[in-house]
C-alpha cells in the first residue's frame, strides 16, 4: 500500500481582501524604485533629459537675448534672423538628444513591461505604468536641467557679441518660458514614451526579436546626387535670379539651396553610413572593426538620428564660414563686428551641435551596456580584452560619425565652390578654424563615448549585480 | 592512469554579506579527455566552482593548477589580464544563453575568438565554417542569431567555445534553455566534440539526465562536495562520434 501524499492546502482569499481598481501609480513607483540592477536605468534617462533641457534653456535664451537686441535697434534687425537659423539648425541634434532620454527611459522598462503583460496586465495599463514613469523621469531630469542652465550662465555670459561679453542676465530666459521648457520636455517625453510602448503593447515576447535590418536602396543616392548636381549648377548661376527678380529673388534661390541639400542630407545619410558600414565589413581584419561594422549595419537609421544633427551643422558652418571669411576681408568697420559676431554665432552652433550630439551618444552608450550586459559579461568571460569591446563601441560610432561630416563638409563645398575656393586663399585663417572646431566637435563625441566607460567596468566588475 | 589537467585543491571562496562561504574547502582532480558534470541545489556553490576552474572569479584562498600544453600554469595566482589570455587561447565557454553577438551572423560569431588570438578573416571563418558545418549547422553561417533557433544558437556557441582547440570546454546549464528534445540534439554535439574528441568537458548542470551522460558526477551542497562518483547504472553514454571538422590533421588549433 502507498502512503498518500495531503494535497497542500490553498489559503482562501480573505474576505475583507476586495478586488478594487489597481492603483497603477503604486505599480509604477515599485517598478522604477532604483534597486541594485536599476540604479543606473533610473540615472540616464533623468540625466539625459536634464542635459537637453539645460541646452534649451541656453538656446532659447541666446535666442530671445537677440530678439529683444534686434527689436529695440534696427541697425541689428539682422541678428534675430541669424539666430532663428541657428537655432533651426540646433533643433535637429537637440530633437535626437531629447529623442534619446525618452527612448532610454522607454526601453529600460521593456522587459519588465512584457512581463507585467504576460502576467495579465492590460495594454492602458501598461501604457499608463510607462507614460507616468517617463513623465516622473522627464520632470526630475527637466528640474536639474533648469538648475544646470542657471549654474552655467556665467560662464556662457563671457561669449561676446556685439563687441562685449553678454553677461548671465542677458541669458535669462524669465520664470513663464522655464515653466513652459520644463513642461514641454515632459509633454514629449510623454508622448515619445507612448508611442515606444507599440511594440509591448503588441507583442508582450517580441519585443527583443532581432529582424534582418532593412537595405536602403541605392536608388536614394542617385535622386540625391541629381538634386546636388541641380542645386550646384543653380548656385554657380545665382545672378540669372538676380537679373529675374532682383535681390529678393537672389537670397529666396540661396534659401530655397540651401534647404534642399540639407533635405538631401537627411535622405542620403543612413544610406551613405550604410554603404561606409558595408564596405569597412568587408575590409574587417579585426574583431573590433567587424563588430563595429556589423553593429552600424543593424540600424544605419538610428546612427543617423545620433549623428545627423552635426551633419547640418557642419554643411551650414562650410557655407557661412566661406561666406564669412570674404565678407571679412572685404567689409567695413560696422560690418567688421557683425561678422565677428556671425563668425561666433557660427562656431557657437557647431560646438552646441557637437556637445549635443556627444551627450546623445554617451546617453545611448551607457544605455547600450545595461541593456546588454549579459553579453559583455560573457565576452570578457571568453576572454575577450577590454580594449576589443572599447574600440568596437569607439568605431561604432566614430565611422559614422566621419562619414556625415565628411559628407556635409563635401556637399557644403560643392554648394559654393567659388566662394570656398576664394577663402582659402584669402582668409586661411578662418578655413583653418573651421577645420580646428570639427575635429575639436569630432573629440567632444569621443569624449561622450568615453564618458560611457565607467558602465562597462562597473558592468565587469560586478557582472552579478550591476 | 590518465594525467590531471586540471586540479583545484582546498579552494575557499566567500562573497560579501553571503553568511557562509560559497566554496568551503573544495578540491577536486579532472583528468585529460574526461567530462564531469557538477550537481547541487540552487546556492550550492557549482557555478562559482566552474568560475574559479576556469579562472573567472578569483579565489580566496586555495590553488587551481592547469596542466596545459606548455606546462603547469597556476591559474589563481595570475593577474586578471593573464587569466583572460589563459581563457581565450586555452578554454571554451558555453553559458546557458549562449551569449552570441546578435549583430554578427553565425560565422562571425564562431570566428570571432580566431581574431581575436590575431588569425587572418578568411582563415578564420574558413575554420568557423567547418565547425558549424560539423555541428550539422551547413548553410547557416551567413544568418544573424536572431535568425537561428535556440538549439541552433547553442550550437554555434559550441563551435565558438572549441574553434581555437580549447583543451577544456567549461558549459554552465547548456541545456538549460532548451525543450528536452533540443537538449539531446545540443548535448549530443556538446559531447561529441569535446570528449568524443579526446578533449575535456566541465558542465554544470541541474538536469540528471546531463549528469548522467557524463564520466563523473560531483555533487556540492553549501559550498562542500558531498558526492563525487560516476553516474549510476551504466557507464557515461558520451556522446556520438564526431567528425571534428577535420580536427584531427591540426589538433593544437593552429590553422
Amino acid at each position: 500500500m502507498t502512503a498518500t501524499t495531503p494535497a497542500p492546502s490553498v489559503p482562501d482569499i480573505p474576505a475583507r481582501l476586495h478586488r478594487g481598481r489597481p492603483r497603477i501609480a503604486a505599480i509604477a513607483w515599485r517598478l522604477s524604485r532604483p534597486g541594485g540592477q536599476s540604479a543606473a536605468a533610473v540615472v540616464l534617462p533623468v540625466v539625459a533629459f536634464a542635459i537637453t533641457t539645460a541646452l534649451l534653456l541656453t538656446v532659447l535664451g541666446g535666442t530671445m537675448m537677440f530678439v529683444r537686441t534686434g527689436l529695440g535697434d534696427p541697425d541689428l534687425a539682422v541678428y534675430p534672423i541669424l539666430a532663428g537659423f541657428a537655432v533651426a539648425l540646433l533643433v535637429v541634434p537637440l530633437v535626437s538628444l531629447g529623442g534619446s532620454a525618452a527612448r532610454l527611459s522607454a526601453r529600460r522598462r521593456d522587459d519588465r513591461l512584457a512581463t507585467l503583460r504576460l502576467i495579465g496586465a492590460t495594454p492602458a495599463q501598461v501604457a499608463r505604468i510607462t507614460v507616468l514613469e517617463a513623465t516622473a523621469f522627464a520632470l526630475a531630469g527637466a528640474l536639474v536641467g533648469a538648475v544646470l542652465y542657471l549654474a552655467a550662465t556665467p560662464a556662457v555670459g563671457l561669449v561676446r557679441f556685439f563687441g562685449e561679453p553678454i553677461g548671465a542676465g542677458s541669458l535669462w530666459v524669465g520664470l513663464g518660458p522655464l515653466g513652459l521648457v520644463v513642461a514641454g520636455v515632459v509633454l514629449v517625453a510623454a508622448a515619445s514614451a507612448a508611442l515606444g510602448l507599440r511594440s509591448v503593447v503588441i507583442s508582450p515576447l517580441g519585443v527583443r526579436t532581432k529582424a534582418s535590418a532593412p537595405r536602403m536602396h541605392w536608388l536614394r543616392a542617385v535622386v540625391a546626387v541629381a538634386v546636388v548636381a541641380v542645386v550646384v549648377v543653380g548656385m554657380q548661376n545665382l545672378t540669372l535670379f538676380g537679373q529675374f527678380g532682383g535681390m529678393l529673388m537672389m537670397v529666396a534661390a540661396m534659401l530655397v539651396a540651401f534647404a534642399v541639400v540639407l533635405a538631401v542630407l537627411g535622405l542620403l545619410g543612413p544610406w551613405l553610413i550604410g554603404v561606409v558600414a558595408r564596405a569597412q565589413l568587408r575590409r574587417a581584419r579585426t574583431a573590433s572593426a567587424l563588430i563595429a561594422a556589423r553593429t552600424v549595419l543593424e540600424s544605419p537609421k538610428a546612427l543617423w538620428r545620433q549623428v545627423g544633427g552635426v551633419a547640418m551643422a557642419c554643411f551650414v558652418a562650410v557655407v557661412a564660414g566661406s561666406g564669412l571669411a570674404l565678407a571679412g576681408v572685404a567689409g567695413g568697420e560696422m560690418e567688421a563686428e557683425l561678422v565677428e559676431d556671425m563668425h561666433t554665432g557660427v562656431w557657437i552652433t557647431l560646438v552646441m551641435s557637437f556637445l549635443m550630439v556627444a551627450c546623445s551618444v554617451g546617453v545611448n552608450q551607457a544605455a547600450q551596456i545595461l541593456d546588454r550586459r549579459d553579453l559583455y559579461v560573457g565576452l570578457d568571460r571568453l576572454g575577450t580584452p577590454r580594449s576589443v569591446m572599447e574600440a568596437a563601441r569607439v568605431r561604432g560610432i566614430v565611422g559614422p560619425l566621419l562619414t556625415v561630416v565628411v559628407s556635409a563638409v563635401i556637399a557644403g563645398g560643392l554648394l559654393v565652390l567659388p566662394l570656398l575656393g576664394i577663402a582659402i586663399v584669402v582668409a586661411p585663417a578662418t578655413i583653418l578654424t573651421l577645420l580646428l572646431v570639427f575635429a575639436v566637435g569630432v573629440g567632444l563625441v569621443v569624449a561622450g563615448l568615453v564618458a560611457s566607460r565607467p558602465v562597462l567596468s562597473a558592468v565587469l566588475a560586478a557582472p552579478e549585480r550591476v | 592512469m590518465t594525467p590531471s589537467i586540471l586540479t583545484a585543491h582546498r579552494l575557499l571562496k566567500s562573497y560579501d554579506r553571503a553568511p557562509a562561504p560559497a566554496l568551503d574547502e573544495v578540491s577536486i582532480q579532472v583528468a585529460a579527455g574526461e567530462s564531469v558534470a557538477i550537481m547541487g541545489p540552487s546556492g550550492s556553490g557549482k557555478t562559482t566552482l566552474l568560475h574559479a576552474l576556469a579562472g573567472i572569479v578569483p579565489v580566496d584562498a586555495g590553488q587551481v593548477t592547469f596542466h596545459g600544453p606548455t606546462g603547469a600554469v597556476e591559474v589563481s595566482s595570475l593577474s586578471e589580464s593573464r587569466r583572460s589570455a589563459l581563457r581565450r587561447d586555452h578554454f571554451g565557454f558555453v553559458f546557458q544563453q549562449g551569449l552570441l553577438i546578435p549583430e554578427l551572423t553565425a560565422v562571425e560569431n564562431v570566428s570571432l575568438p580566431l581574431l581575436l588570438a590575431g588569425y587572418r578573416r578568411q582563415d578564420a571563418e574558413s575554420r568557423a565554417a567547418s565547425w558549424l558545418d560539423a555541428l550539422g549547422l551547413a548553410g547557416m553561417g551567413g544568418r544573424r542569431i536572431g535568425e537561428l533557433s535556440g538549439g541552433q544558437a547553442q550550437r554555434v556557441a559550441i563551435a565558438r567555445a572549441q574553434v581555437t582547440g580549447a583543451s577544456i570546454v567549461f558549459a554552465d546549464e547548456p541545456t538549460g534553455a532548451l525543450d528536452s528534445a533540443t537538449s539531446v540534439e545540443v548535448l549530443d554535439a556538446l559531447l561529441g566534440s569535446t570528449v568524443g574528441q579526446g578533449r575535456t568537458l566541465v558542465v554544470v548542470t541541474h538536469d540528471e539526465d546531463v549528469a548522467a551522460r557524463c564520466a563523473r558526477i560531483v555533487r556540492l551542497r553549501d559550498g562542500r562536495i558531498r558526492d563525487d562518483s560516476a553516474p549510476r547504472g551504466a557507464a557515461a553514454t558520451g556522446g556520438p562520434r564526431f567528425a571534428g571538422a577535420g580536427w584531427s590533421a591540426d589538433e593544437d588549433g593552429s590553422l
